[in-house]
């Protein structure tokens, strides 16, 4: 029976279709978005420590959880459990792109009201990685054969530093902004973590059925 | 006097009716009362502004009134401010004023109300106020939303330094709200049920991006805050000035100060205002601006320089006039042109001003970096300039710079250009010395050359004096400056030249003469100062044409770099410089007097110190001749030339013993480290031996030798100890070294003689040949005794005699205790083989005392014999071989030959005399054993056979049996 294992395991690549040549799919696509969404996780811990420090106390303070006062036009990425496993890979992929339109917008307004050239430079940085991203994104969805998501008329994203807003409540937002940023970031790694999975060749194990009948 | 009365009363009556008039009228309000009373409220600025109107005014009426403005707090009753506002009023204008709150208006209502009052000089009886107007409500809360916290005032701007409250207004009504300025909890005063005010004192720049103020209700979840931008103080800009370059543009700059850089407030701005023409720019940089000066030809400008910012304004102002500020541009195309050996032509060029103006130009030359010339030249564009007097070869830079020569302001930036002058023929000889080494007679000429040009090469003639017609030409390439040359002992004269790329110096000539000349000259000391050494010497009857001053650069014990210097001939003195002189090195100076014929004559020698030194080491002091009150001191090999100062004499240093006085040559003297001492001074430098006398035998003293300059005496810090011989030890020493030469003979004497001694003396073993007392017996008693062997002997017995005195009796008969019982048990050995089973007692050997039986002999069967106790346990083991026994027993015997004295054993041996025709010899057992082992032999005296004609007595068996019977040691 061990010969017999021994010999099955040793013609196991021999298979033909265990063995997959041509073109390699989405796969790869989808390792390199989920590559990227780990480097801007890494980027932004860095760009988040710099920038709150520059907002001042108590935005830099690491329990401050200020209520999402003027914040409610950013994309959420909390979501309920079960609804984010129900969702399917177009709305997966859909939600990511249009959150990260959405967020890269507001980015670039905050880039524009930093004060100082290194902050500027680090924003600038972190927008062209996440301009990346995005493109990466929509590179996978055109990959499967999902249609980019057009921006309704009238819903753009847009940077209002109004006089009505006071200051202290847009830093309120600003802080919000990089805090659902790294909370998409934490989403969509899981996202394309899950995706890469479902993406991997099928049956890529034999099963085998091995019985015992007494020793 | 009723009529009195009656007319009393009538005019108590119309002046009571007059004053109720007056009253009615003065009472009656006038009607300039403000109407309209609006109240608007400016959370920007954190204002009330109010407007009003007085429509009772006549028309074209202006009258000049006072408003008075009331302001309450939270309620009407709570008056706040109270604040007087005259202007002049015209009929239905609409009166404006403002009052900035410091508490933020979002956080209390307030009421206003005013009162007029005609304060105006046309208008009688001024002075009456018109009633109140009806108080108006200012309540900004109104505006708020639903937020359940507001902080205020939102997102202000202040100075540094100022003071602002901050309020916060709470519609959730809890006491548990914090406040936090910058995430440090701040603490107000409550002003209101839901309104609590802060006021913070002399605010700071923290960061651009603003102060946070927050405040939060505890463990609710609701905050509110606000920004506070603090911004600098705006600096008055520093050195505000302009100036122009071509009379059409006018640059002004200044020193912008630091700027804050708020979010909220942009960078100040900097405006210029002329005066004369009415014209302004906002400038585009913050720290200069370009001015276009207008063809109007105007000359005099006022300029006013306005920095603002959201905060404050500040402004500089300067008059001039505009040819007063004329600052030309850098000259440029400066070119050398004609440059020769000594000349050089400068060109340059400069950037016209206006019309005809002319330029003054200064021109400056520097060799090795420090000017040496400086020219001003007045030109319009093109400059030239002839420089002269030049070096040849040299490297020269020129610089130009220009100004406005109408009213100087300032030079122009500098241009610069480096050139180097042509070369020319040396001009002077070359400076030549000569070396002269006694020994080997060579001269070497040493050389300094100012050339005018890089020197190619030295030419070198050698003329022989005594030989005219032989030369000798040499060439020495540069950069060498001195060669050797090798003279006989004739005259010679040399000639130096210097060779550039142009042609040859002048010829520098020295005579070397083939006699070295009287070296035996006059010596003396020069004194160096701070500027070097003061040389002078005696001036030289005759025909002196100069002096040379020679000495060596270095140490005397270093290669010398020898220096000259050359004199006129009425010199007398000079002083030597050298940055390479030292403090405390001697330097020697020759002074030569230079012939006529160019011949060098020795005339003084002279040694001296730039600064003269202390000793730094002492001489090494040899002490010698030790007496019991005297010894030596010696340092012959101190040299008093290689010391850093002239050796005036030295010191000897005697620390005398405790309580002992300093002998009267000595100098009694306190050292540094407070110990007394006695000193003598030695004020020869050449005396170089001391002998310290009048010491005390046998005693302890320390000394030390140490040379003195005239700065001060040596190290102190090295003693020597010594200590002086006893009086009586050199009497000692005469009977003790013969003895001890005695001694040392004799025992050379005993150790060659060792052998002899020996053999007399103390034998190796007991030779009976060899010894004397066999000699002795021969010759004297009887002839006949002759030494009998051992190994001859055939030991048949032992007999042991009972000694009735003898404890050695007891102790082999009687005494039994368990140890000797142990030693006597394996005590009997066989002496001779026997059977196994030998039980009974057997024939013995019997040394009888004093005599010995050889009939006895032939008992044959004897084979064992007693041991003594006092042979070592641990030979018992071992004896059981022959080897081992017989060794043991060897051994004992010695012992016994030396311990135990004769007469005191128990068991004697006599000397066993066996007959030398004793058949007997062959049949000896392998071992057998020597008389010797038994170990308490006495000598026995051998008996000849024929002596011994008695059988074996019963005694003699007897004896036997009871050695076997008592001691139970024989089985």
């Amino acid at each position: 029976m061990l010969a017999c294992l021994c010999t099955v395991l040793w013609h196991l690549p021999a298979v033909p279709a265990l063995n997959r040549t041509g073109d390699p799919g989405p796969g790869p696509s989808i390792q390199k978005t989920y590559d990227l969404t780990r480097y801007l996780e890494h980027q932004l811990r860095s760009l988040a420590g710099t920038y709150l420090n520059y907002l001042g106390p108590p935005f830099n303070e690491p329990d401050f959880n200020p209520p999402r006062l003027g914040a409610e036009t950013l994309p959420r990425a909390t979501v309920d459990l079960e609804v984010w496993r129900s969702l399917n890979d177009r709305l997966r992929l859909t939600q990511n792109y249009e959150a990260y339109s959405h967020l890269l917008c507001y980015l670039r307004g905050l880039n524009r009201q930093a004060a100082t050239a290194e902050l500027r430079r680090s924003l600038a940085h972190f927008c062209t990685s996440l301009q990346g991203l995005l493109g990466s994104i929509a590179g996978v969805m055109a990959a499967l054969g999902y249609p980019l998501p057009q921006p309704l008329p009238g819903t753009e994203p847009t940077w209002t530093p109004g006089p009505a807003h006071s200051d202290f409540l847009q830093k309120m937002d600003d802080f919000w902004l990089l805090k659902e940023l790294q909370t998409w970031l934490w989403r969509s790694a899981k996202d394309f973590n899950r995706l890469k999975k479902k993406m991997q060749p099928p049956a890529a194990a034999v099963t085998l059925h091995l019985e015992a009948h007494g020793f | 006097m009723a009529l009195f009365a009656v007319f009393q009363t009538t005019f108590l009556l119309a002046l009571l009716s007059l004053r109720t008039y007056e009253s009615e009228v003065l009472s009656e309000p006038l009607p300039l009362t403000p109407e309209s009373l609006k109240v608007s409220v400016n959370s920007t600025c954190q204002c009330l502004h109010l407007q009003w109107t007085v429509h009772s005014l006549a028309y074209h009426q202006e009258l000049k009134m006072v408003f008075q403005i009331q302001i309450s707090r939270f309620k009407t009753s709570n008056v706040i401010w109270v604040e007087n506002y005259s202007t002049t009023v015209k009929r239905n204008q609409v009166l404006h004023w403002s009052w900035e709150s410091e508490l933020p208006l979002e956080c209390a209502a307030h009421f206003i109300r005013m009162r007029s009052m005609v304060d105006d000089a046309r208008i009688p009886k001024p002075g009456f106020w018109s009633n109140w107007s009806s108080w108006e409500e200012a309540d900004a809360q109104n505006m708020l939303g639903h937020d359940p916290l507001f902080v205020f005032p939102k997102d202000k701007l202040v100075e540094e330094g100022s003071n602002v409250t901050i309020c916060y207004v709470s519609r959730i009504h809890q006491d548990n709200i914090s406040c936090y300025l910058e995430g440090v909890q701040i603490y107000g005063e409550q002003l209101d049920r839901s309104v609590s005010a802060f006021e913070l004192k002399n605010v700071s720049f923290i960061r651009e991006k603003g102060t946070n103020v927050f405040c939060k209700v505890d463990q609710g979840g609701v905050l509110g805050g606000i920004v506070l931008f603090v911004s600098k103080v705006l600096e008055e800009p520093k050195d505000f000035s302009c100036e122009t370059q071509d009379l059409k543009t006018l640059t002004c700059t200044w020193d912008p100060g630091s700027d804050t850089g708020l979010t909220k407030q942009p960078s100040q701005s900097y405006t210029l205002f002329e005066s004369f023409s009415g014209k302004k720019t906002l400038c585009k940089h913050r720290n200069w601006c370009d001015w276009q000066v207008a063809q109007d030809s105007q000359e005099t400008f006022n300029f006013t320089l306005l920095a603002e910012n959201y905060l404050r304004k500040r402004s500089v102002s300067i008059l001039f006039n505009l040819t007063q500020r004329v600052h030309p541009m850098t000259p440029y195309n400066l070119l050398p042109k004609n440059v020769g050996a000594t000349k050089a032509t400068m060109t340059w060029k400069v950037h016209s001003i206006g019309n005809n103006s002319t330029l003054l130009c200064q021109l400056e030359l520097l060799a090795e970096g420090k000017v040496i010339q400086q020219s001003n030249v007045s030109i319009k564009v093109n400059g030239e300039y002839l420089l002269s007097e030049l070096e040849p070869d040299t490297e020269y830079v020129a610089r130009v710079r220009c100004a406005y020569t109408n009213h100087f302001w300032k030079w122009s930036e500098l241009i610069s250009q480096k050139f180097n002058t042509a070369e020319a023929a040396p001009s002077e000889a070359p400076d030549v010395w000569r070396n002269l080494k006694l020994v080997s007679g060579h001269p070497t000429p040493l050389s300094k050359v100012h050339a005018n040009g890089k020197i190619l090469f030295y030419n070198v003639i050698v003329e022989n004096l005594d030989k005219p017609s032989r030369f000798e030409v040499l060439s020495i390439p540069a950069p060498a400056s001195s060669t050797e040359l090798t003279l006989d002992q004739c005259s010679y004269q040399i000639h130096v030249t210097a060779h550039n790329s142009v042609g040859p110096s002048p010829a520098s000539v020295i005579v070397v003469s083939g006699d070295p000349g009287n070296e035996e000259v006059e010596k003396g000391r020069v004194n160096g100062t701070e500027d070097g050494f003061s040389v002078s010497w005696k001036p030289q009857s005759g025909d002196a044409t100069g002096y040379v001053v020679e000495w060596c650069d270095g140490p005397q014990d270093l290669p010398c770099v020898l220096q000259w210097k050359n004199l006129g001939p009425n010199t007398t003195s000079t002083v030597i410089r050298s940055g390479a002189f030292r403090p405390g090195v001697r330097y020697n100076f020759r002074i030569y007097g230079i012939s006529t014929r160019r011949m060098a004559h020795l005339l003084e020698k002279k040694a001296g110190y730039l600064e003269e030194l202390a000793p730094s080491d002492n001489p090494q002091v040899v002490m010698s001749k030790l007496t019991s009150r005297s010894f030596t001191l010696s340092w012959k090999d101190y040299s008093t030339e290689s010391q850093p100062g002239f050796i005036q004499g030295y010191h000897v240093y005697l620390k005398p013993k405790a309580g002992e006085q300093c002998h009267p040559a000595f100098e009694k003297t306190v050292l540094p480290e407070d110990s007394v001492c006695c000193k003598y001074t030695i004020d020869n430098p050449e005396q170089k031996t001391f002998v310290v006398e009048n010491l005390q035998p046998e005693s302890v003293y320390e000394f030390i030798v140490t040379p003195y300059t005239s700065v001060g005496e040596g190290p102190l810090d090295a003693f020597t100890k010594v200590t002086t011989l006893d009086e009586y030890s050199h009497t000692l020493i005469h009977i003790i070294l013969p003895m001890i030469f005695c001694i040392l003979i004799v025992m050379i004497i005993c150790y060659l003689k060792s052998q002899w001694l020996k053999e007399k003396c103390y034998p190796d073993s007991p030779n009976p040949y060899k010894s004397s007392v066999l000699s002795l017996i021969k010759s004297k008693e009887n002839p006949h005794l002759t030494i009998m062997y051992v190994n001859d002997c055939v030991p048949d017995a032992i007999e042991v005699i009972n000694k009735p005195e003898g404890s050695k009796i007891q102790f082999l008969g009687t005494r039994k205790s368990p140890t000797e019982t142990e030693f006597t048990k394996p005590a009997y050995l066989y002496l001779l083989p026997t059977e196994k089973n030998y039980s009974g007692p057997g024939p013995c050997i019997c040394f009888e005392n004093f005599t010995y039986n050889q009939a006895a002999s032939d008992f044959a069967s004897c084979g064992h014999f007693p041991v003594t106790p006092q042979a070592p346990r641990h030979q018992l083991g071992p004896l059981t071989s022959p080897e081992n026994l017989l060794k043991a027993l060897e051994q004992n015997y010695m012992n016994s030959l030396g311990e135990i004295p004769a007469g005191e054993a128990n068991l004697n041996y006599v000397s066993q005399l066996a007959s030398p025709t004793s058949g007997d010899k062959d049949s000896l057992p392998t071992n057998p054993p020597e008389p010797a082992l038994c170990s308490e032999y006495k000598m026995q005296t051998a008996i000849p056979l024929g002596l011994a004609s008695a059988p074996p007595s019963e005694n003699s068996s007897l004896s036997s049996t009871t050695l076997l019977g008592q001691g139970e040691h024989c089985r």
